[in-house]
């Protein structure tokens, strides 16, 4: 079957560094993903876009690691 | 591996040793209060040689004189007080620091079982059509203990079902002339892969649907390794009957799972009101409710797929 944890763990390691590369300002905001244009109002339910959006922001947040001066 | 057997060079006296295997045989043996390892001193192994017969009258005699040897030097003497104080330092960090990264008070919540409680669930995984309350009693906002309660998860029955599982897939293979050892480790890890994609796949479902439940990791873990159980009774059905005894059975134990999953995580993901049986017409409810039919869906496949190529 050959499905091994280690296969497992390269998997994320490539999902998490294809969220890393999604560039901002050249892809996300041309599918309406920028993280300026989903944050809605302080609605009960954020539905599963605004979920989606965050966490890739986040992602990116966590990957992007110090920032250069 | 066992580091007395590599320092012996294979003397089969070190295999009869069992208990003492984790000690090297050059280290001396330790005198200190905080020890951490059985003591081995010459004494011991000289009991040990004597009946051994001629082959190993040698051995003790040899052991013990460079040991002495070592013990006189003073040099070593400090080394050897050193290194006992740092396992002993190692020893407290450990016991510090262990419940920040394995939570072992609430991982004991869940070994709390007793043979009764065992037997009900097993009865329960296999037959869960007549069982009516499946809500989990609290106690002082506590959920009471495995127990005290058949409906409670625990993490006794999956990590015991993990393992005879992993054995009786050697067994299937052995039958079949397929088996080698590295296989055993192949099988395990490809098992513990699924579980944890699962559980991965349905943390993210829950944050992405926004539901506030008190499911726990552990919880969800407790809950997809429920599914071990029916995998077990499969292969031996298949072992003993064949394919048909395999279809018919496996069969059965996934719709018990599937209903056993349907049941339990309803509680727990849907929201108070379509728990008790009303079906709420609300976008958000009836996501939950797909979410919940995956997850239990998910448990028959997994269980077709770790299987089937045990049953030929």
């Amino acid at each position: 079957m050959a499905f091994t944890l280690y296969s497992l763990l390269q998997a994320a390691l490539l999902c998490v560094n294809a969220i890393a590369v999604l560039h901002e300002e050249r892809f996300l905001k041309n599918i309406g993903w920028g993280t300026d244009q989903g944050i809605g109002g302080f609605g009960e339910e954020p539905g599963i876009k605004s979920q989606l959006m965050n966490l890739i922001r986040s992602v990116r947040t966590v990957m992007r690691g110090k920032k250069k001066n | 591996m066992h580091p007395a057997g590599l320092a012996a060079a294979g003397t089969p006296r070190q295999r009869k040793w069992p208990s003492k295997r984790r000690i090297p045989v050059s280290q001396p043996g330790m005198a200190d209060p905080h020890q951490l390892f059985d003591d081995t001193s010459s004494a011991q192994s000289r009991a040990y040689g004597t009946p051994q017969g001629p082959s190993g009258l040698g051995y003790p005699t040899a052991s013990a004189s460079p040991q002495a040897a070592f013990l006189s030097d003073p040099v070593s003497n400090m080394a050897m007080a050193y290194g006992s104080s740092l396992a002993a330092q190692g020893k407290e960090l450990v016991d510090k620091n262990i419940d920040r990264f394995i939570p072992v008070t609430k991982l004991k919540y869940y070994f709390a079982v007793d043979t009764l409680y065992v037997g009900k669930k097993l009865g329960l995984l296999f037959f869960p059509y007549l069982h009516q309350d499946w809500e989990v009693q609290y106690q002082q906002d506590m959920p009471v203990a495995p127990r005290f309660d058949v409906n409670a998860p625990d993490l006794y029955i999956p990590a015991m079902a993990f393992i005879t599982y992993i054995l009786v897939a050697g067994l299937a293979l052995g039958t079949q002339d397929r088996f080698s050892p590295d296989l055993l480790g192949l099988q395990a890890s490809s098992a513990l892969a699924w579980l944890t994609l699962e559980v991965l796949a349905i943390l993210f479902s829950l944050y992405l649907v926004t539901v506030n439940t008190d499911l726990t990791t552990i919880d969800l873990v407790a809950f997809l390794g429920y599914k071990y159980v029916g995998m077990i009774g499969g292969v031996l059905m298949g072992l003993l009957f064949g394919k048909i005894g395999y279809y018919l059975v496996l069969g059965w134990c996934c719709i018990s799972i599937f209903v056993f999953m349907i049941r339990t995580l309803r509680l727990k993901i849907l929201a108070e009101a379509a728990a008790e049986g009303v079906p709420v017409r609300g976008a958000r409810n009836q996501l939950r409710m797909y979410l919940t039919m995956a997850v239990a869906a998910a448990q028959p496949l997994l269980m077709y797929w770790l299987t089937f190529h045990l049953v030929r």
